[in-house]
């Protein structure tokens, strides 16, 4: 990526103040209100460095969770809640399938998936569809946040994302999740995680050009003989956003989905609704049919 | 110190089940013992009942076993709302049947179901309220109205329900002692019939409310959790006020409960059957909920054999069945919700 030539307007080590629309210059994108904006994560330029995890956490004020060891990989992270936006996996492609260590390996990334996963501020978003105070919105970047001033951490949107992203946490009772730095966006930055990434794994911008973008990589890495490389969570994607039209952060992966813990096709919970409420509503219309003429034969037998 | 207990900061425990070692661990760790080789032979002979979707999906991958889901954070206060919410619309349902088509006949039985519906309504909203984690804000739950949200629905649902229940058992009050009887029964036929309509919602709309969610357990099954949702709220609100009935009402409460019964274990045995079918584990957790549900049908002929108190047991077994139902179902989905091949079988393309 060249440098963008307003970059040059700013030589000095300690900036005076913000950089005004200072996307353009780090993402290439200027962020305006009415467009659409998502994430396009890479996993086969991720390092695992877990830079995104640092500046997300650094951001947004998040605490340290997770004390210890999981004993299963590098990774201690374990998953998104609400304490943790960013989430780097780390599969070890390691065994050769019968307990045994492979002695050779493929020149690609020493045989590690790393991912960094993040919320995938779906359209439609399930959360948002179960959440019943409005705090969860869609804002002007097309974006899924969680109000906390609305909030009042009945947990509903926790077993209806299909990813288990958002979670509500016990200590101030609020539901949390990645807002795709919402007040970032606002003043004109690009998310802390993608302007983090030193290896462009995580890239910020509007969804069709990103959309462009992972389509060049995709063929790129085809051509370059990763036949095993497919998008997950883009508009036609096959069967990869599964009940949902797309995923604002979609991704690009190596392996199957669930090797990063992802479903193949999640389905849209708010689509289930509609058949439960009626086929309750039927049962008991059944029911009461059976008991008024339950209650006439007993009159009609009293009488 | 206790506040350093990363158990106690967290939401849920970060290390639920630790998966066996993978990657470089397992080179070092030791040959599995003898005890380990048992336990291994019992875990196969569980998975000799896994369904063919089952072991077609045992290729699926997972990351290191790890829950691809959140488990909803729901406990025994929502089971018992589900129970309750149940047996007070159902309750007012009966009610309104019965003053519908016999008001003399069925004094009784229409009174105690006006009182059961309010009471309902009245323990309801508190354990609602308790259960969510800002309690404070309880009233942004009317901030909007979402129809993609059960739960945005049921809170109007309760409002209303709780609302024309308050008003039909004052009415109730009122006209046992004397105020304007005639005036005031009038005037219930005109609020009963929406009460009764939001009653069955309030019977049902809970099953549908953990249906839309992506927990594999409930979702699998959009249809069935409601239908036996609704019949076993009718069974138990039927058996609770053929207790308090003389005379013959009781026989006509108790054919409703029976009725409510058979529906009952009819939406249960296809629950059981769609899960297996879609590779959802769900050990035996219906078992109880069903035995309850069979108590009313084999109550007639334990009176037969000489079991006078059959009738008043089986309705017992009917009110105990309907918070079972809700509770071990409300446990088995978010046990559920932490087995990531249950979800990736349920999420697969179709």
């Amino acid at each position: 990526m060249t440098v963008h030539p307003r970059a040059r307007e700013y030589p000095q080590s300690m900036l005076p103040g913000m950089i005004p629309d200072e996307a353009e210059l780090t993402a290439g994108t200027k962020i305006a209100p009415g467009r659409r904006y998502g994430f396009f994560t890479d996993t086969s330029l991720c390092i695992g460095c877990k830079a995104c995890e640092v500046a997300c956490k650094e951001w947004n004020l998040l605490p340290a969770d997770s004390l210890g060891l999981r004993g299963t990989s590098y990774d201690n992270t374990g998953d998104l809640g609400a304490t943790t936006w960013r989430h780097v996996h780390f599969v070890e492609h390691i065994g050769d399938g019968h307990g045994g260590r492979v002695t050779e390996m493929a020149p690609f990334q020493s045989n590690w998936l790393m991912m960094s996963d993040v919320c995938k501020h779906c359209s439609p978003a399930p959360c948002l569809e179960a959440c019943p105070t409005g705090a969860i919105f869609r804002t002007e970047f097309d974006t899924v946040v969680v109000q906390q001033d609305i909030c009042n951490g009945c947990g509903y949107c926790m077993p209806a994302c299909p990813f288990g992203v958002v979670e509500v946490s016990l200590d101030d009772g609020k539901a949390h999740k990645c807002t795709l730095c919402y007040d970032r966006l606002k003043g004109g930055l690009e998310p802390a995680c993608a302007k983090a990434c030193p290896t462009e794994s995580i890239r910020f911008g509007e969804l069709g050009e990103l959309h462009k973008l992972a389509d060049n990589r995709l063929g790129e890495l085809r051509d370059q003989g990763v036949g095993t490389a497919y998008l997950y969570g883009t508009p036609d994607g096959p069967g990869h956003a599964g009940g949902l039209r797309e995923l604002n952060a979609f991704f690009l992966l190596t392996a199957p989905p669930e090797t990063y813990n992802l479903p193949e096709a999640p389905t849209r919970p708010a689509g289930r609704t509609g058949p439960a409420l009626a086929a309750g509503m039927a049962t008991m219309a059944a029911l009461t049919a059976a008991a008024l003429s339950l209650f006439a034969a007993a009159k009609g037998g009293g009488g | 110190m206790s506040d350093t207990n990363p158990q106690k900061i967290l939401a849920r425990d970060p290390h639920p089940n630790p998966p066996p070692l993978a990657g470089e661990g397992v080179i070092a760790s030791p040959p599995p013992q003898a005890g380990a080789r048992a336990t291994q032979g019992r875990v196969r002979a569980l998975d000799a009942r896994a369904t063919p979707a089952m072991r077609a999906s045992e290729a699926i991958p997972t990351y290191y076993d790890l829950p691809a889901l959140k488990a909803s954070l729901y406990g025994w206060k929502v089971s018992a709302y589900m129970f309750v919410a149940g047996l007070a619309g159902s309750a007012q349902i009966i009610a309104a049947a019965a003053d519908l088509i016999d008001p003399d006949g069925n004094r009784g039985t229409v009174r105690h179901g006006r009182y059961v519906a309010a009471a309902g309504a009245a323990l309801g909203a508190p354990l609602l309220i308790l259960d969510l984690r800002t309690p404070q804000r309880f009233f942004n739950m009317l901030r909007i109205f979402r129809l993609t949200s059960p739960m945005s629905i049921g809170t109007y649902a309760l409002t209303g329900f709780g609302g024309l229940s308050g008003l039909l058992a004052a009415g109730q009050l009122l006209h046992d002692r004397g105020i304007a009887p005639a005036a005031i029964a009038r005037a219930s036929k005109y609020v009963e019939v929406p009460a009764a309509i939001l009653g069955m919602g309030m019977s049902t709309y809970t099953g549908a409310l953990l249906t839309a969610t992506s927990t594999p357990l409930w979702a699998a099954a959009p249809r069935l959790i409601p239908a036996a949702f609704g019949a076993s709220a009718m069974a138990s609100a039927a058996g609770l006020l053929s207790l308090a009935a003389r005379n013959g009402a009781g026989d006509t409460l108790r054919r409703i409960e029976r009725i409510a019964s058979v529906a009952d274990l009819a939406a249960l045995a296809a629950l059981s059957k769609g899960l297996r079918r879609e590779g959802i584990r769900t050990r035996s957790d219906a078992v109880p909920a069903k035995i309850a549900a069979a108590a009313p049908l084999l109550a007639p002929l334990a009176v037969r054999l000489g079991i006078r108190r059959a009738p008043a047991a089986a309705a017992a077994a009917s009110i105990l069945g309907g918070f079972l139902l809700r509770h071990l179902l409300l446990r088995a989905g978010n046990r559920s919700a932490e087995r990531p091949r249950d979800y990736f079988r349920f999420a697969r393309p179709r």
